[in-house]
């Protein structure tokens, strides 16, 4: 009775004609006695199209009766979603309908800093303005324009297109989602992506941080990852879960493993040496694959001949450049080099995590060294090194073993840390095995596995977010510390502080920490101009103009929607027109870069959408005239090959694209192997980076974490006085997702406010009740400033009795109805800055406070 | 003639609470009124911990004591398995509402109109949209009468005074659709159909796997059965309530 995608592609005979979605769904098969009386003269329709508020972009059937959104469900083909969708997904059809939407677009009448009065205006006034500063301040000078977006929805063709035709600076949100573990596993293995299993193939998983019922994980949102994950713990899928609160992984966790923030970088260290204590490394990847044989002289760098680097052949014991034939490389040992000591890297990395033990690592994480000990054996045992399994017709490595880890890489190690658990991994040969650790879809090598190796350190002065600055020569893009450093520009050789900012569906104030800084930083800027379905709070606060977006609505994408084994393409189209007198954001764009003279001509808005697109001579939008966004779809649908064009994707919504091959999903089945990166579990560039950094005279906090191998130290945070006895970690909730959910009706009743999880022990030591209302106080052990909310207190005896823990996305929305009264959000206690980023300028979610009755 | 059940894998289900979203929406129930409603368990103490989730629907008992006690039939059981309530029959007098022992009958305190979360009145294009329907989503499926009985036993929301509870979404199996709930269950935790037909893939679910029937013991005979779990005990504590009140 459920539509499988089978049978949908059969239906509808998604590879060749069109048959209207809607054609398939109407019931038919009567199940009970007498049928319904009655009959309905209306026009009940599915639309295909996209959903609008998680980031995997699930497919949708939008079910209309005159004309009406009644129902939106899962699109039965979508390889993610499968016919079904989360909660968010189906209460969208709420937000589509809210009359508490920003319905025309708004001029501000009263001073900024409080919350706005508004004055509806036209678009053309509301176009003209925007476009006017931007025009003023790109005569002056580009760097006093910046564009901000949050999550970006459906793909992002159409941001860059503006940020390149206008020559703003791009700020977005990935340095506080998941970007320190994108740069390490960029940087390590050349994928851009974090950290997840095969999980058609796994035996073992070590779900690290991972909210499996609640959040993403890598690359998707929450739905397709537990699908996944139940189906091959059904097939007998181990999964152990290290994270300070058990609620993520709840009872599909098979062992926990509650560890105390901060540390996951020795605990890892700690799973490698014990790995290689009980002996269970695949040599062969690591000589083959790894710069592991490559040889380390005394001041930590390579030894080469000219270019190539030399490894130690222990047939002729002699060092011989590392592509030599047949070489029979050492990966042990120290060997005497032109009269100096060299050692192989994996040599290096054995005595450095020598230190590792167990013990150590039970001090450090507070878990029981047994417990970990069992996890290096569980790992050891599942990875079946040395097997191999014949997939499609070719034979290969088998290592059913792998990491999920995503958000948990925003802390001040977090670099670091998804680089020392990648290396779990890479010891296992577990990297893209069958069965292994993943980190992207397919296995081409994003571009910054060079960039990331070669980076030029730059004088002053610095663009706002210190693009190859001496201080985070690898740089994730910080909005928080964008916003800190504007504070103080000179402290960082910053000369240009912006004017005008333009906020896309982005809302600092709320979702980024820390508020404080946010508050003061968007005070200064000249001019705030918001695309934004809702009136965020800070756009209540700072914004000039609002111009309200649609929400699902309008046409968006292209959209790659691969759940990892199936590929397809899908755009988002509008179920009905835009609601009030809401816009598609491509519209805007169009409008908005004709009054600001950046639309037509070379290097205009269009120029830039025609080079996104690659689209040639037929394909190519004359750069003289206004395109209009369902032709500009219509034209990428047919230079991709679908001869119906864009209404394709109106009638079926999905262009299937078949399995993904072993060939480009295996990194051992790719040609070459692993897209030809070699894996580097030494980071050579990284201690060079601290050398010059140092050089240079930067103050330690910067260029700690730049060392060749992950090297456990204390957290800053723990500098803090005693008293801030707990740690603050946040987690996301099933019901919202970043500034586009907390406020339907729907999700916010089911969780209506904020709170503070919290050990019953703690909680009794402190004469706290479950339900009363707390004194949260952070400190900031850099500044050594405070912060301080109120929360209900809720017991948990599935968290840590040092920590406590705090749910994201809270209040996002000003004066809607079911956002009033959500409490407070994290983000209002947790630091930006020294000691709160990573050395990758990525945003740490973590601070120590301190818990007291109110 | 099929006799329909439902088996619910409480080893499957993530607790994401998105049945409670679909049936919300599929049946136009108002605020504080969950036909499906997912408990979030917490048991053991750290670090010995277990969490888990049970989803609830109406347990559409065989021996229902709310049908006893209706006094005007408005609640009945349908050959078919259904225990099913007549909105239009009902007089709100709330017995069922007592007698269920699985609390899953909703009181209407209010006009629907009134709690349905926004005042989708005051506004004029949304009005143009609405034509006259309280909800923006108004399922019109739910006006019609279905079963042999042909009454109005489908969806929510309707009028001030009145009981309803999950009905299995008459109006979809009716048109051969699984309910709203277990159709979108992201991971197929809810298995509907046919529980007498031995070849129904609820039916192999119940036969192959051990399960237990919520609050056995009382004797109302569920035609919901849970698989893959145990029974909630005196150990087990909800956290992350909904309130279910208005
Ligand atoms: S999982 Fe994400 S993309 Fe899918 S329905 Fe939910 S919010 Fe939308
Ligand atoms: S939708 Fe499925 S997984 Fe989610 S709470 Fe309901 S039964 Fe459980
Ligand atoms: S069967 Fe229908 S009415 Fe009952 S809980 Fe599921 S969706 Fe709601």
């Amino acid at each position: 009775m459920k539509l499988t995608r089978r049978e949908f592609l059969k239906l509808s005979g998604i590879t060749g004609g069109t048959i209207a979605a809607s054609s398939l769904l109407s019931g038919g098969l009567k199940t009970l006695i007498a049928g319904a009386k009655g009959s309905l003269t209306t026009v009940d329709e599915r639309t295909p199209t996209t959903c609008w508020i998680g980031k995997q972009e699930c497919g949708l059937l939008v079910r209309k009766v005159n004309g009406r959104v009644v129902k939106i469900e899962g699109h039965p083909a979508h390889p993610r979603n499968q016919g079904t969708l989360c909660p968010k997904g189906i209460s969208q059809i709420m937000a589509l309908y809210d009359p508490n939407r920003v319905k025309t677009p708004l001029l501000r009448t009263n001073e900024k800093g409080i919350p706005g009065e508004w004055e509806p205006t036209t678009w053309d006034e509301a176009l003209r303005i925007v476009g006017e500063r931007i025009k003023d301040v790109r005569a002056r000078d580009n760097d006093l324009l910046v564009w901000q977006k949050g999550r970006s929805k459906a793909g992002n063709f159409y941001d860059t297109a503006f940020v390149k035709a206008s020559g703003a600076t791009k700020l977005h949100h990935g340095g506080f989602c998941s970007d320190a573990g994108y740069r390490a596993c960029e940087y390590t293995i050349g994928l851009h992506g974090v950290l997840h299993p095969d999980f058609r193939h796994a035996r073992y998983v070590l779900s690290w941080g991972w909210n499996a019922t609640n959040a993403g994980g890598n690359k998707l949102c929450w739905l397709t990852w537990p699908r996944q994950l139940v189906k091959a713990r059904e097939a007998g899928m181990q999964m152990a879960v290290i994270d300070p609160r058990l609620r993520g992984a709840a009872h599909f966790a098979d062992d926990w493993l509650p560890i105390r923030p901060g540390t996951d970088l020795a605990m890892a260290l700690a799973l490698c040496n014990g790995l290689i204590e009980e002996g269970t490394v695949d040599w062969d990847y690591l000589r083959q694959y790894t710069n592991s044989p490559y040889l380390v002289n005394e001041e930590g760098n390579f030894v080469r001949d000219g270019d190539t680097e030399l490894v130690w052949d222990q047939a002729s014991g002699m060092a011989v450049p590392h592509d030599t034939p047949n070489v029979d490389a050492a990966l042990e040992g120290a060997f005497d080099f032109d009269g100096e000591q060299v050692r192989p890297a994996f040599q290096v990395f054995k005595e450095h995590i020598a230190e590792y033990t167990y013990e150590m690592a039970e001090e450090i994480c507070g878990v029981p060294a047994q417990k970990i000990q069992k996890v290096a054996q569980d790992l050891g045992e599942n990875a079946m090194i040395g097997s191999s399994i014949e997939v499609e017709g070719s034979v290969l490595p088998y290592r059913p073993v792998s990491i999920m880890a995503y958000h948990m890489a925003q802390q001040e190690l977090g670099f670091q840390a998804i680089r020392a658990m990648l290396m779990v991994t890479m010891l296992l040969g577990a990297v893209g095995a069958v069965g292994g650790q993943r980190s992207d879809f397919t296995w081409k090598i994003h571009g910054n596995y060079e960039k990331l190796d070669e980076i030029e350190i730059g004088d002053p002065p610095y663009n706002i977010y210190l693009k190859n600055s001496q201080y985070f020569p690898i740089n994730s893009n910080n909005s928080s510390l964008v916003s800190w450093v504007q504070q103080n520009p000179e402290n960082y050789g910053v000369d240009t502080i912006p004017e005008v900012v333009i906020l896309h569906m982005v809302n600092p104030l709320t979702a980024f920490p820390d508020q404080r800084v946010m508050i003061d930083t968007y005070k200064k800027f000249k001019f705030v101009a918001a695309i934004d379905p809702w009136l965020s709070k800070t756009a209540d606060y700072f914004a000039d103009v609002i111009l309200p977006a649609a929400t699902l609505e309008k046409y968006e994408g292209p959209m790659g929607v691969s759940d990892q084994y199936t590929d397809a393409q899908s755009l988002r189209v509008p179920p009905v027109e835009p609601l009030f007198q809401s816009r598609g954001e491509i519209d805007i764009y169009i409008d908005l870069c004709e009054h600001a003279d950046i639309l037509y001509g070379e290097g205009g808005y269009i120029d830039q959408i025609n080079q996104a697109f690659r689209f040639e001579e037929d394909f190519a939008l004359p750069l003289n005239s206004k395109p209009a966004t369902r032709d500009i779809f219509d034209r990428w649908a047919r230079s991709e090959g679908i001869e119906e064009g864009v209404e394709f994707f109106e009638q079926i919504g999905l262009h299937d694209k078949g399995s993904v091959p072993a060939t480009s999903y295996y990194g051992y089945a790719t040609d070459p192997v692993f897209g030809g990166a070699v894996h580097r579990l030494y980071g050579e560039s990284l201690l060079g980076y601290q050398r010059e950094m140092r050089a240079r005279g930067v103050d330690e906090i910067y260029w700690q974490d730049y060392t060749a191998l992950p090297t456990w130290r204390k957290p800053t945070m723990d500098l803090s006085p005693d008293d801030y006895d707990l740690y603050l970690i946040s987690f996301k909730m099933i019901e919202f997702k970043q500034s586009r959910a907390s406020q339907i009706p729907l999700l916010a009743e089911l969780a209506p406010q904020s709170f503070l999880e919290i050990n019953p022990v703690t909680a009794r030591e402190r004469d706290i009740n479950d339900g009363d209302e707390v004194w949260v106080e952070s400190h900031n052990a850099v500044t050594l400033e405070t912060r301080r909310v109120k929360v209900t207190a809720k017991y948990r005896e599935s968290i840590r009795p040092d920590v406590v823990g705090m749910p994201h996305h809270y209040g996002e929305v000003a004066r809607h109805p079911w956002a009033q009264g959500q409490g407070p959000t994290p983000n209002e206690l947790f630091f930006t800055g020294e000691g709160y980023v990573a050395n990758t300028a990525d945003q740490s979610f973590h601070v120590k406070v301190k818990v007291s009755h109110v | 003639m099929a006799k329909y059940g439902m088996v619910i894998d409480i080893s499957r289900c993530t607790g994401c609470r998105a049945c409670m979203e679909a049936c919300k929406v599929e049946n136009n129930t108002p605020q504080g009124s969950f036909f499906m409603y997912v408990f979030r368990f917490e048991e053991g103490e750290y670090p010995n911990t277990r969490i888990w989730f049970m989803p609830r629907p109406c347990m559409h008992c065989d021996n229902p004591p709310c049908v006893k006690v209706c006094p005007v039939g408005a609640r009945y059981k349908m050959a078919e398995g259904f225990t099913a309530t007549d909105w239009d029959r009902c007089i709100g007098c709330r017995y069922c509402e007592v007698a269920c022992p699985y609390g899953v009958n909703y009181f209407n305190w209010r006009n629907p109109a009134e709690s349905h979360y926004l005042n989708w009145e005051d506004d004029r294009e949304i009005e143009l949209i609405l034509d006259g329907e309280v909800l923006p989503y108004a399922n019109p499926d739910l006006e019609l009468e279905y079963g042999p009985e042909m009454r109005h036993n489908a969806g929510g929301g309707r009028l001030k005074g009145v009981v309803e509870k999950c009905t299995f979404c008459i109006h979809r199996v009716e048109n051969g659709l699984d309910p709203a709930c277990a159709a979108n269950c992201p991971t197929n935790a809810l298995h509907f159909g046919d529980l007498e037909d031995p070849e129904s893939e609820a039916s192999q679910i119940l036969h192959e796997q051990s399960g237990f029937q919520y609050l056995e013991d009382v004797g109302a005979e569920p035609r919901v059965h849970y698989v893959g779990g145990h029974p909630p005990t005196t150990e087990t504590r909800e956290i992350e309530i909904v309130n279910v009140r208005v």
